[in-house]
């Protein structure tokens, strides 16, 4: 490569010379940011459902104590992963179990793990939002109805609240991706790790870093339209009838042979 | 209620069933055990940590071509000056070597954890990393220089003192950093997490000029002819100690082959140093 190439010949060559770091890094990203997104959101869903179980004069004095204990750790357990720095907590999870207990983690493995319960304790308190922008009267009527807590949230709240916190968990999505980039103090080989050597072999720094911008930004934008046809998915038609309702000609209740209702 | 008992009961399995994971791809690691070696007496690896982004001490490439050596977990490889010297102990130590590539700033909790057994990344013994882990005797001795942009005001210094009033950094958590302090008037900007940090701000006019090592310096201004490397004349240089402008091997407080690889090391001339050194600065990536 000759010293007077132009920077976007710099920026083919680096990619020519270095392709498989590129790819091989962003593999890793993806893999720990969307596995740790993932689990990370069915922890905030189980947490979101325990700190909602509701309390009245009928709740017995031994489950009141338990769920106060629930409510204390989880409380803790938000507070202290969502209040500090994950590359924080990356460096006393992986280096502090080794060091106390002798255990030495996979660190890909503990990446996942780290990343998982961090967004847990952001997606606690996003699942707990969504469940309050849910109408009281819904839950009210589910017990009205002898539902449980339970079924209450996974046949009236949950497929809701999920919908009303699509757009937030596509915000943990994109962080995630991101910031997994403080990972490279645990031995992550993500993909800003992989292109800090790249430029550290090649001394272009702006030329390798615009791929990286690129990369990131194919794998950001891509997983933001995934969740937007998913949201869209779930809004189902915009157009469609009541069931049963009487403005309706095509929706009225009918009687016909056998006596089954129909719609 | 039952059903909360369940739920609850569900989610402490959940959890137990992640940790549990975790436990098992761990243990499926190839080679990647040292605290259990180290518990049955065996020690048959040697895991040696480094950046693999400090050409020409250390770097990342695809082909094992001049003695590169796989990077755990990867598809990569290390090769350097640091690699070399790391072969030559684990040789000696009869241990099979075992490259971690981690950042700068978990090389010492690394060490510290057992998560590797040393560090050989261009890391000086400074009197500060002293107080949290050993180090060997020197495996390397090197001259402090500034690197600057080409046609700059500063590519002719000769003092350090001709620095007066520049924007100048150096690496977090390393001695360059200090003795900035030793140039009148300086204009000390916060101190950068590596060096792709320091060259991209030195590219882009956010700073002046960096300190650094002769190696580094060499190797970046071939590589980028944005980049020049100053020297300073005797006397008008930085003033280090010897445990500051040297390179050792870091190693857990305590670690019993502190000894051993001293024995390694002290086999190796001043000639071979010089050779190695030559040969990473010739073979490094950017050199193509």
């Amino acid at each position: 490569m000759s010293a007077d190439a132009s920077f976007f010949q710099w920026v083919a060559f680096i990619w020519e010379q270095n392709w498989p770091l590129f790819l091989r890094g962003a593999g890793n990203t993806l893999l720990i940011a969307l596995t740790g997104t993932i689990i990370g959101f069915i922890i905030g869903i189980i947490i979101g459902v325990i700190r909602t179980i509701p309390v009245d004069h009928n709740t017995t004095t031994l489950k009141k104590g338990i769920l106060k204990v629930a409510d204390i750790l989880l409380l803790c357990y938000i507070e202290v992963f969502r209040g500090t720095p994950m590359m924080v907590q990356a460096v006393v999870i992986f280096y502090g179990v080794a060091m106390v207990y002798g255990i030495h983690l996979n660190p890909i493995s503990a990446g996942i793990v780290i990343v998982s319960i961090n967004t847990g304790a952001y997606m606690a308190e996003i699942v707990r939002g969504g469940i309050l922008s849910i109408d009281k009267g819904q839950f009210e009527a589910a017990h009205a109805i002898g539902m449980t807590h339970t079924q209450t949230m996974t046949s009236i709240i949950l497929p809701q609240a999920v919908r009303n916190i699509l757009p937030a968990t596509s915000n943990e999505f994109v962080i995630n991706i991101k910031d997994t980039c403080v990972l490279s103090v645990i031995s992550i080989t993500e993909l800003f790790f992989n292109s800090k050597s790249a430029a550290g072999a090649n001394f272009r720094y702006f030329e390798t870093f615009l791929i990286t911008c690129i990369i990131y930004l194919i794998m950001t934008s891509t997983v933001t339209r995934i969740l937007r046809w998913l949201e869209k998915k779930l809004d189902g038609p915009s157009v469609y009838t009541i069931h049963g309702s009487q403005t309706v000609p095509e929706a009225q209740f009918r009687i016909v042979d056998g006596g089954k209702l129909h719609g | 209620m039952k059903r909360t008992r369940t739920l609850l009961l569900a989610a402490i399995l959940v959890l137990g069933l992640l940790i549990t994971a975790v436990g098992c791809s761990s243990s499926d690691q190839p080679g990647g055990d040292p605290a259990q070696s180290s518990d049955t007496g065996q020690n048959e690896v040697f895991n040696v940590g480094l950046e693999c982004g400090y050409a020409p001490f250390n770097w990342t490439q695809l082909d094992d071509s001049n003695g590169a050596v796989p990077i755990q977990g990867t598809q990569e490889f290390a090769g350097g000056y640091d690699v070399e010297i790391a072969k030559i102990i684990a040789d000696g130590l009869g241990r099979e070597l075992v490259i971690v590539k981690t950042a700068w700033d978990g090389l010492v909790p690394a060490v510290q954890s057992g998560t590797i057994d040393a560090i050989i990344a261009g890391m000086s013994p400074t009197a500060e990393r002293w107080k949290t882990i050993d180090f060997s005797d020197h495996y390397y001795k090197s001259d402090l220089v500034m690197v600057v942009k080409k046609g700059s005001a500063y590519e002719n210094a000769t003092s350090i003192q001709d620095f007066s009033g520049a924007k100048v950094t150096a690496q977090l958590n390393t001695f360059h950093y200090t003795v900035i302090e030793q140039i009148e008037g300086v204009e000390k900007v916060p101190a950068m997490e590596d060096f792709p940090a320091m060259r991209v701000a030195l590219e882009s006019g956010i700073i002046d000029g960096y300190v650094s090592e002769r190696p580094e310096g060499v190797s970046a201004s071939t590589a980028n002819p944005n980049f020049v490397m100053v020297e300073f004349a005797p006397g008008q240089g930085f003033e280090a100690s010897d445990d500051d402008v040297a390179i050792a091997v870091g190693l857990k407080k305590g670690n019993p082959d502190r000894e051993k690889i001293n024995e390694i090391l002290a086999g190796i001339s001043e000639e071979q140093r010089l050779t190695l050194m030559d040969n990473a600065i010739a073979n490094q990536p950017s050199a193509e």
